[in-house]
């Protein structure tokens, strides 16, 4: 699945993540929805690849475990 | 004033889940489907009292002597009405759903706690317990907004039948806490073991402040969530939004152990140290518990 940022870039260069999203259309959608409010006239937005991930930090058999 | 913060959709309408949903060959998400009839009763009572969030206005107003003193008896109500701790903030685009408009100046935040004692009977018994809270959280947002309306000032619940606010920045701005690891708010004393209500209005209120006790600073360095995260949702990486620490929980890796099965998990507040000063016996039983079983706990 993919995974993408929003970016809200403000006037003073000052960056602002707006979320996670998990697919292009999704944050699009979102872009074009902020993109349309007359307060973020000012503001740039970027979609970027978010990080595919830390490292496993659990051992597998752990993660099966689920709630023990 | 119109909303600016992008809200995920819950259940079947979280495109995330459904296409995990049907990538199984299901039409429901296993968490769901097994939903037993206690929080089954639970949910229905929400939704029964969606249609009360909001009502008429009486057209002459209850003159208030002074916004510090409404403050304070509106907080009293509330604590009446079954809430452990209330906080207003003035209403802010950034508090409320994108492309929704909510027209009013403040926002009460009115939360119940949850009993974390719960967390030794296992995940059904914590999830119900949830539910529960939630509901006395909407039976409070409500009537609450109601006394309100009854002064004469428009007045509308946000609960889980029905809200156009966000719980996270508003939380922060009323002073309940910090944002931590695990994506929900810690109170310094409740830890994040409590469900919202909320009312926004037009009451004249007075604001509170947030209340910084160094949160964000010990996630960075405490990692028990991510480490007893049977998913591995939880990322070591943070992003900023609104100068706050964010760490973005990864649903993909979040929902098999949450949604793709018949029990919730909710580990990842259980664990958390912020536990401690409330129910200090208790969380030390639970993370030997955790401990037993190859999960990693705090030092201290």
């Amino acid at each position: 699945m993919e995974k993408l940022y929003v970016n809200e870039i403000r006037p003073t260069g000052e960056v602002s993540t707006i979320g996670l999203f998990y697919s292009r259309g999704e944050a699009e959608d979102i872009v074009a929805q902020l993109r349309s409010l007359p307060e973020k006239a000012d503001c740039r937005y970027e979609i970027v690849e978010a990080a595919t991930g830390s490292p496993s930090t659990n051992p597998p058999k752990m993660r099966e475990s689920g709630r023990a | 004033m119109r909303g600016t913060t992008p809200r995920r959709e819950q259940g079947m309408a979280d495109p995330v889940l459904a296409e995990m949903v049907h990538a199984l060959g299901l039409k429901e998400a296993p968490h769901y489907a097994a939903i037993k009839p206690t929080i089954q009763a639970y949910r229905r009572r929400w939704v029964e009292l969606a249609p009360y969030r909001d009502g008429p206005v009486p057209a002459e107003r209850t003159p208030t002597v002074d916004a510090a003193a409404t403050t304070k008896l509106i907080k009293e109500k509330a604590m009446e009405l079954g809430a452990n701790m209330v906080g207003v903030c003035r209403l802010q685009p950034h508090m409320i759903d994108l492309g929704e408009d909510v027209a009013h100046e403040f926002v009460i935040a009115c939360c119940v706690a949850e009993d974390y004692e719960k967390v030794m009977q296992g995940a059904d018994a914590v999830e119900e317990e949830a539910m529960r809270t939630y509901v006395r959280c909407t039976e409070i947002a409500n009537e609450l907004a109601a006394h309100i309306r009854s002064l004469g000032y428009p007045a509308r619940a946000h609960h889980n039948g029905g809200s156009e606010v966000q719980a996270i920045p508003i939380f922060y701005q009323v002073g309940f806490g910090e944002l931590g690891r695990h994506g929900s708010l810690i109170h310094e004393k409740y830890g994040a073991s409590f469900r919202p209500g909320f009312v926004t209005t037009d009451l004249p209120l007075v604001e509170d402040k947030p209340h910084e006790f160094g949160v964000q600073d010990f996630c960075m360095n405490c990692n028990v969530c991510q480490l007893n995260c049977p998913g591995d949702a939880i990322p070591k990486e943070y992003v900023v939004t609104h100068g706050i620490k964010r760490w973005l929980i990864d649903l993909e890796k979040c929902y098999p152990y949450s949604r793709l099965r018949d029990q919730y998990c909710h580990l990842c507040v259980d664990v958390c140290p912020y536990n401690v000063k409330s129910h200090p016996e208790t969380y030390k039983a639970f993370m030997k518990e955790r401990k037993q079983v190859g999960y990693k706990t705090p030092k201290s």
